[in-house]
């Protein structure tokens, strides 16, 4: 008896969302989505019951891609998704679920099934250690319950608020337009860099980008002269707070803005045309950014998760042997957990702003474990990604068998299709998963506005510029109401 | 054209995958449902903040 059987009376029975039984027009789906996104912030804004001050960020700079609020319901945020599709990729990738989920309905379900519970487990691994094991979320004793019950208490407002980011995606995927974690990346990271542009400081306590250097042009505030060397470097690597709002930090938003954009349209074309319709014709793109950038945010965090894992350590034993991890506060200054740490701004790498109180060394070190974890990392959770969400050379292929196209000069069968397609996709998923690293540490290195890091520019982008093509061809079909049944 | 072909590209949209098929036994819950515990919950930990 395999695992399917013992498991199947459990995961077919995880409560899943009403499908809609006919067409959702699109006004309605984006209502829906609108209404969803609205919740979302509201949630994003109401403190724990029974939090006291003082607690410190558990997510750091993570927490604008993992759309997570410290001290809030949302806590957690999607990453107890993320962590679940972790697990799920490596178990997919490797090939241990034995799940056909292109073809057999019940393993689809039982797909579904596995997901939801894996998010579950996850919720209570990240929530529980996340109250109880460090000082995240300090308990100030509410009702007269004592700090261990408040703790308690505000552990289930954690895990109700990490099972509705599900069922709010849910939602979305299935009567709104996209998917609702996209949605929600977008949304933290948006939030984030419209602040770190606009921010003034009576407001927000940090500079925005605008307004400081509107004031010292106006002479309102105090800059350098641009003439002289700290000048210089002020202008291009200026921080306040959290932002960076040197010349450089904007620049490198605007150059993954641009090269997102580029790269979603490099792509490779592979003709196709109907075995029977004359002139139907079609192209299959393999995109250069094919896996898309998603596969990132699982390495990113993979990466928060040992730095997670680090910081409970370190409290849950007073000290670690230092080559484990030596801490200043809540940073890591060596052991493996600071080689292990990503570079998340300039600050921490740039020896010529003076901040860097490392020895070169270590930095290199550091620097070369982020970008070989990344480009590596982008690389295999692509290939994954590609496997598991049916993408790979024999699904594409099956599904342009099925819609009736064939390679024109080819012999009209699956094999020969997934043998030209085998050409391209593997080698294409590697190299963009590669570049995507890449572009990710670039990014975080030279800083970006708002602090968004690299990886959250990266999700926005390319997630803003599907949600843009998917509107479009809704659009298409609600004008043309006979296309939906072309597209199916 | 056949970018769009099946349901097997858009899912490269999102991180959770939902597919069309559904079991009987499954339990199903109206999308409306979530979105008012959602908000009636956030309005309760709310009312709670300020009480107390």
């Amino acid at each position: 008896m395999s695992w399917k059987d013992t498991a199947e009376p459990l995961l077919t029975r995880m409560p899943s969302v009403a499908r809609p039984d006919r067409h959702v027009p699109f006004k309605r789906k984006l209502g829906w989505t609108a209404g969803v996104l609205v919740l979302f912030f509201f949630l994003r804004n109401i403190n724990l019951y029974g939090l006291g001050t003082g607690g410190s960020n558990a997510f750091g700079r993570f927490s604008s891609i993992l759309a997570t609020q410290q001290g809030s319901i949302l806590q957690l945020g999607i990453g107890p998704i993320v962590t679940a599709s972790i697990v799920l990729q490596l178990l997919g990738g490797a090939d241990l679920l034995g799940l056909d989920t292109q073809n057999n309905p019940r393993d689809q379900i039982l797909y579904q099934g596995l997901q939801k519970l894996l998010v579950l487990v996850m919720i209570v691994l990240t929530g529980f250690p996340m109250v109880f094991a460090a000082d995240f979320l300090p308990a100030e004793p509410v009702f007269g319950l004592g700090v261990a019950g408040t703790k308690w208490l505000m552990f289930a407002q954690i895990f109700v608020g990490g099972v509705l980011i599900l069922y709010m995606d849910e939602v979305i995927s299935k009567w709104g337009v996209g998917s609702g974690i996209g949605l929600f990346i977008i949304a933290g990271v948006s939030q984030s860099l419209v602040g770190g542009l606009i921010a003034i400081p009576q407001i927000s306590g940090n500079w925005g980008f605008i307004p400081y250097w509107i004031g010292a042009v106006a002479g309102i505030v105090d800059a350098p002269s641009v003439l002289t060397g700290q000048g210089i470097t002020q202008l291009m690597f200026h921080t306040s707070g959290q932002n960076y709002i040197g010349l450089i930090a904007i620049l490198t938003t605007l150059s993954i803005f641009v090269i997102v954009v580029y790269a979603e349209s490099v792509r490779v074309e592979i003709p196709l045309s109907h075995a029977r319709v004359k002139g139907a014709r079609g192209r299959f793109p393999v995109k250069l950014i094919y896996a898309s950038v998603l596969p990132m945010i699982l390495v990113r965090a993979l990466q928060m998760n040992i730095q997670f894992l680090g910081r409970i350590l370190k409290q849950q034993l007073g000290t670690l042997p230092a080559w484990l991890g030596q801490y200043s506060g809540s940073q890591p200054t060596g052991g493996l957990f600071y080689y292990m740490a990503p570079i998340q701004s300039p600050g921490e790498w740039a020896w010529f702003l003076g901040g860097v109180s490392q020895p070169a060394w270590k930095i290199l070190t550091r620097v070369g474990v982020d970008l070989t974890f990344m480009i590596i990392g982008g690389a295999i959770f692509a290939i994954f990604w590609v496997e598991t969400t049916d993408m790979g050379p024999e699904a594409t292929a099956q599904q342009i068998q099925d819609s009736g196209m064939q390679i024109p000069g080819f012999r009209q069968s699956p094999g020969v299709l997934e043998k030209v397609l085998g050409r391209y996709i593997p080698q294409v998923t590697v190299i963009g998963g590669a570049l995507v690293g890449l572009l990710a540490v670039m990014a975080n290195m030279l800083g970006t506005i708002g602090g968004v890091t690299g990886t959250g520019l990266l999700l926005t982008v390319s997630i803003t510029y599907k949600l843009y093509e998917e509107i479009a061809e809704e659009q298409l079909m609600e004008m043309h109401p006979m296309m939906r049944q072309m597209f199916g | 054209m056949s970018s769009n072909d099946g349901g097997g590209l858009m899912s490269s949209a999102g991180l959770v995958r939902y597919f069309d098929a559904e079991d009987r036994n499954a339990i199903t819950i109206d999308p409306k449902t979530i979105v008012a515990f959602g908000a009636l919950f956030g309005v309760l930990v709310l009312v709670l903040n300020i009480v107390a």
